[in-house]
């Protein structure tokens, strides 16, 4: 299963109920936070793509397992402000060529459906709890969809030690080469 | 785009009922601002009475079947829905008046008004919509 912040099961409903139920789920995440909706309306997917465009959510994708579809949407599209910018970056369109790490900070189902091969996925809340994973003498290069989170990721592995830490820029949402999916 | 959905309702079957009430919560669902200007047949969908008696159109009364099987809501569920995402519902006087309706026969938290409180609403939603 795609890990996610909470479940709605809008199984058995019909429009535009799913919608409705997905509306009202929303609205108690937190902005950044995942939201999966178990739907057996075929409609739904084009509908919760939809909605989460007009609305301003980040619709990531949909699974169907067993005749029921499981759509992700991630709440918000605002990234996290950063006061200062880290000051090591480099274009996504060279690190393909490098040979160190690349650090996923985006959320598990943003990495679930689209990613770098052989990205390692960390989410920024649980880096902090993470960093024994990393290896402080590798080069890392943190990836996001925008660079704001990974900006802050690079942050934190540098006042934890990590001296050969770069920020992926713009992200993933300009990352042109292949994608592998793990869903 | 514009935040306004602006919708009439112009007849009271079971079919029309439906179209209008699934967009209107959808719309809002949508974080739209949504109203329904009730007008002639339509206002038997907020009628407190008829809106539990709305008719399948002549021929088509199998289709019944096909809303239980669905799990379809019914339609005073669907209003409720409506009326919890923010909706608003607007009747329309002048029918009320040739109808013989008054404000309590239809059911509560329904505005009264005229078409030119409808059309100052409608001139700058999109889309507007007529069932």
């Amino acid at each position: 299963m795609i890990k996610s912040n909470e479940q709605l099961d809008a199984k058995g409903l019909t429009c535009p109920m799913p919608i409705v139920k997905t509306k009202q789920a929303m609205a108690k995440l937190e902005e950044g936070q995942v939201l999966e909706v178990q739907a057996t309306d075929k409609g739904s997917t084009t509908d919760i793509a939809a909605w989460s465009r007009s609305v301003g959510h980040h619709y990531l994708g949909t699974v169907e397992m067993d005749n029921v579809l499981y759509h992700y949407i991630r709440k918000g599209t605002n990234e996290p402000e950063v006061e200062k910018p880290f000051e090591r970056t480099i274009s996504i369109n060279e690190i393909e060529s490098r040979d160190g790490l690349i650090l996923d900070v985006r959320e598990a189902a943003e990495y679930a459906f689209g990613h770098i091969e052989g990205a390692k996925s960390i989410p920024l809340g649980e880096l902090e709890a993470r960093l024994d994973e990393l290896d402080r003498d590798q080069e890392i290069y943190v990836v996001c969809r925008t660079g704001r989170r990974s900006d802050l990721a690079a942050q934190l592995l540098a006042k934890n030690g990590f001296s050969n830490v770069y920020n992926v820029l713009p992200g993933m949402s300009e990352w042109s080469g292949k994608l592998i999916k793990q869903i | 785009m514009s935040g306004k959905t602006a919708i009439i309702a112009a007849n009271g079957g079971v079919f029309d009922a439906y179209k209008v009430f699934n967009i209107a919560t959808a719309a809002a669902a949508s974080e739209k601002e949504v109203r329904i200007f009730f007008t002639f047949e339509g206002l038997q969908l907020i009628h407190k009475e008829g809106m539990h008696h709305l008719e399948m159109p002549e021929g088509k009364e199998h289709v019944a079947e096909g809303f239980k099987k669905a799990n379809i809501p019914s339609i005073p569920e669907m209003v409720e829905m409506a009326r919890e995402l923010g909706v608003k519902f607007i009747a329309c006087q002048m029918t009320m008046d040739v109808m013989g309706l008054k404000k309590e026969d239809l059911i509560d938290g329904v505005e009264v008004g005229g078409a030119v409180t409808f059309l100052e609403y409608a001139k700058d939603a999109s889309p507007t919509l007529t069932f």
